[in-house]
């Protein structure tokens, strides 16, 4: 196993070393970090000139590639558009750990960006994670168990209702729902944006009550989608033939449930969580925008709607990293659930 | 295995949740906070970091100009003891020279003098190689600031600069806070101030910013207009929205900004004020007359003809909600200012007058298939580009079937902005001139009328791969243009505008659809609101808050 872990990890490096440059090729060209600079007009002319020299945006892609990755600290840039580069580059590129400076937030360094908002991605993203797990887990299991009776087709309903919804609906109605008409019908009512009321400062309680609407939303969708998966995986292994030995051996219903339909059925699941764990850090771009969450999926699109190359390969990088090993991982616990698998 | 897998996860999220929650210093609960929801975050504190609108108009809270300016955009001594004229001897009779006289009283928060070694500075920062600042207009038009002594400035320049008082100073640095910080870097991009500038000089100081959630401002105890009324301004990012019209319409936002239209009566009705501040923008039709236009669009009868074709009435009423009103010139926003002649004649919307302009100057349908041709029995095509904002979108659908009912055929197309605003070096759409019309919102150097976009030394190509000329080089507007940048007499310069903008007018090098003010949504719970068009919370210290 460890050897197989330690091949996994050399294949991985080559393979992010291709990832990097089709990435880097790729957000080159989706716009012009200089066009508006976030402003209402197009940059002046003179100054989209000087900026280009100054920021190393006149360098061929090639070499803005190269400056990212190994750092422009052994060449000099022209700062005062001489013609001669006079100024010493102080970057030092991603192998040796620097990711570089934000070209929208000025002078902060992306590392510290992402990690400003990595926090806040986790605390709201791995609660959802595990309750949809829960959920789909016990709504699949429950369904499958009573297959074809009302509540089976009530669940099933609900699920394709809950399914067919998109995340922004979902968010907006529940925020107008809890937030907004709950409070007009002086009902008990849910905080609508943020992640915490600034009259009260930011205290634990506040921020897990801001986090319910946003986390409700995210649930809601994918259990319902999960939750058909897990139903439709149980009813394959309750169907087969360890199970019926198992029932006729007279084991309990719950033992031969949790012990022996259940972890067959779970690992198509695993598959499928082992896929969403880089969406963990990757954040979720609509939920966090509507409920004004402060995470990794907004940072995500206002950098990328500004063309920050910096922060967005910054981010890609990160999550090409998680992907890549959240399948090793994947691939153990695989081994784990199914004593048939084997890795060498 | 497990108990270890569920120990991992949960120590992360109570560690997240610590970190994210815990670490910030508990808020003491202030009397009167104005919740703001902002929906674009700043990218910088820096006034000569950022371009961003969002970014810009806050700095009447925490920052001062030398001048300001009210609700009527008229600029008001702020750090200066008056506005330099030739009456008072601040600017010379040849427009060579400005001379500022600051006022004795004015400090940072810290209790430091502003003086004029902090002007000095910030011209010597914005100009500085190191600093790669978003923009050095107006000040590469400067040949020197010298600074005679404390409260004193003095700015020169090498030929006239009339569109000085809309432009300069707009922010002064902390000199005693960046100097070290520019000596020890060479740049002062790495400077804390730039993203907490907690030595200050408005109504209120910075106190905290947390990336994509909140930035905060206390009042400024120290300031020297007095103390304000309001205890704190809370600026929730909310980049959503339909979920900044929730929050507003909840009660969990004060104010906000810019919402959709569909939304306001909907705010109104939930006891929010809506303000519509003239902040100099219009949105309108660039034409495109370079040599790799469409033929058609070169003829000024066609243009007058389109201009005849579009009912900009109904395009406010139905499209915009009646919340704003047609534009007809460049210059509409400073129409008060007399910058737009009382003789102009506006394009009425005249569809019957448009095809027989058309058809006069030759352009007839003679294959029957609706759209006109030209002598040469090409179809009358004309193509039309703007960026994928929704609302242009619809503009673009609306006015496509307003020119085919007169024959012409407008081919529609949009761009992310990023893209459709991108140089001539990154083969930018109008850029290369692959679009006749170009449709965005825009403004002259607000509240001056000075523009930069018809002039022929903007025109791009290789040689000038930046020009921002997308449009016609022009030589009578070209000099008229040139002629006012340098008169420093406001009569002369305005009877000057006045001609520029008839000419553009008239030759349809820019077609108005509607004036595009700055929206403002204001909870009833706030008094005392007033905003300028240039520096919006210019009045923030007097505002209030009722329970």
């Amino acid at each position: 196993m460890s050897r197989y872990i330690i091949r996994r990890i050399l294949q991985a490096i080559p393979l992010l070393f291709i990832i990097s440059i089709l990435l880097f090729v790729l957000m080159m060209n989706t716009g012009d970090p200089l066009a508006t600079m976030g402003g209402r007009k197009p940059t002046r002319p003179e100054d989209r000139a000087r900026l280009e020299r100054q920021l190393g945006l006149d360098k061929p892609i090639y070499m803005q590639y190269i400056f990212w990755l190994i750092g422009n600290d052994w060449s000099k840039i022209d700062m005062d558009g001489d013609g001669i580069a006079e100024t010493p580059g102080t970057r030092k590129g991603v192998l040796r750990g620097d990711f570089g400076d934000s070209l929208v937030s000025r002078g902060k360094a992306v590392v510290d960006i992402i990690m400003d908002r990595l926090p806040n991605t986790l605390i709201l993203m791995i609660p959802a994670e595990i309750i949809v797990i829960i959920a789909s887990l016990l709504v699949g299991i429950y369904s499958a168990l009573r297959q074809y009776t009302a509540i089976d087709h009530i669940v099933t309903g609900l699920s394709f209702i809950g399914y067919s919804m998109p995340i922004f609906f979902v968010a907006l109605l529940s925020m107008y729902i809890f937030g907004v008409n709950f409070k007009q019908w002086g009902l008990p009512y849910l905080p609508t944006v943020g992640m915490f009321d600034p009259k009260v400062g930011k205290t634990v309680g506040q921020v897990i009550l801001h986090m319910i609407l946003p986390i409700f939303s995210m649930t809601v969708i994918t259990a319902a989608g999960y939750s058909r998966f897990v139903r439709s995986q149980m009813l394959e292994v309750i169907s087969e033939d360890y199970i019926r030995t198992a029932r006729s051996k007279g084991l309990p219903k719950r033992t031969i449930i949790s012990r022996h339909a259940l972890k067959n059925a779970a690992l198509p699941l695993v598959t499928i969580v082992g896929l969403d764990i880089p969406m963990l850090l990757a954040g979720a771009v609509v939920t966090e925008s509507i409920f004004a969450w402060p995470g990794m999926g907004r940072l995500f699109i206002d950098h990328l709607s500004r063309s920050d190359t910096p922060v967005i390969m910054g981010i890609l990088m990160m999550i090409s990293v998680v992907v890549v090993f959240s399948q090793l991982v994947t691939d153990i616990i695989y081994a784990w659930l199914d004593p048939r698998i084997r890795y060498t | 295995m497990r108990k270890w897998l569920f120990a991992f996860v949960v120590s992360v999220v109570v560690l997240s949740l610590f970190f994210s929650a815990c670490a910030p210093k508990p808020t003491p609960e202030p009397e009167k906070v104005i919740r703001f929801a902002w929906t674009q975050e700043p990218d910088s504190l820096n006034p000569f970091y950022t371009d961003m609108w969002f970014s810009a108009i806050l700095q009447q809270l925490y920052l001062c100009w030398a001048w300001e300016f009210d609700d009527q955009n008229v600029a008001f001594p702020n750090l200066v003891t008056e506005i330099p004229s030739m009456e008072n001897g601040g600017l010379s009779e040849d427009g060579l020279t400005i001379t500022l006289h600051l006022r004795e009283d004015i400090e940072w928060s810290d209790g430091k003098p502003i003086t004029s070694a902090d002007f000095k500075f910030t011209y010597d920062m914005i100009m500085a190689d190191g600093n790669a600042v978003f923009s050095q207009y107006p000040y590469d038009y400067l040949e020197a600031v010298e600074t005679p002594d404390e409260r004193t400035v003095v700015m020169k320049f090498t030929e006239p600069f009339a569109p000085w008082l809309a432009n300069f100073w707009r922010g002064i640095l902390p000199k005693h806070v960046l100097e070290p910080v520019f000596e020890a870097e060479g740049s002062m991009a790495q400077a804390e101030w730039n993203s907490a500038p907690t030595v200050s000089c408005g109504p209120y100081v910075f106190d905290d910013w947390e990336s994509g959630s909140y930035l905060r401002f206390t009042k400024n105890e120290n300031y020297w207009k007095g103390v304000a009324n309001i205890d704190e301004v809370f600026m929730q990012f909310v980049p959503d929205d339909a979920a900044q019209t929730a929050a507003l319409a909840a009660g969990d936002a004060d104010l906000g900004t810019f919402p959709p239209l569909s939304d306001v009566p909907k705010l109104q009705e939930a006891g929010l004020t809506v303000f519509s501040v003239n902040g100099g923008y219009s949105e309108g039709w660039f034409f495109n007359l370079r040599e790799m236009a469409s033929p058609g669009v070169k003829d000024l009868v066609v243009r007058q003809a389109i201009a005849k074709s579009i009912d900009k009435e109904a395009i406010v009423e139905d499209l915009l909600l009646g919340l704003t009103e047609p534009a007809e010139t460049y210059w509409d926003a400073l129409k008060a200012q007399g910058y737009v002649s009382p003789d102009l004649v506006p394009w009425e919307f005249d569809p019957d007058g448009a095809r027989q302009m058309l058809e006069e100057a030759g352009y007839v349908d003679s294959d029957g298939d609706g759209i006109r041709e030209d002598a040469d029995g090409n179809p009358l095509t004309v193509y039309h580009g703007t960026t994928i904002r929704e609302i242009r979108q619809d503009i673009q659908a609306v006015t496509q079937q307003y020119l085919k009912d007169v024959g012409i055929d407008m081919q529609i197309q949009s761009w992310d902005s990023d893209i459709f605003f991108g140089s001539y070096s990154d083969a930018a759409p109008p850029a290369m001139g692959e679009v006749d019309i170009m449709q965005w919102s825009d403004s002259t150097y607000f509240p001056d009328p000075d523009t930069d976009y018809w002039l022929c030394s903007q025109i791009p190509n290789d040689e000038n791969p930046w020009g921002y000329n997308y449009f016609t080089c022009d030589e009578k507007l070209d000099e008229l243009l040139q002629k006012q940048l340098v008169e420093i007499d406001p009569n002369a310069r305005a009877e000057i505008i006045r001609e520029i903008s008839t000419y553009v007018h008239d030759q349809v090098y820019w077609l108005g659809l509607y004036v595009d003010p700055d929206m403002w949504i204001v909870s009833n719970k706030v008094t005392n609101v007033k905003f300028s068009g240039v520096t919006p919370f210019y009045s923030i210290m007097e505002w209030d808050m009722s329970e």
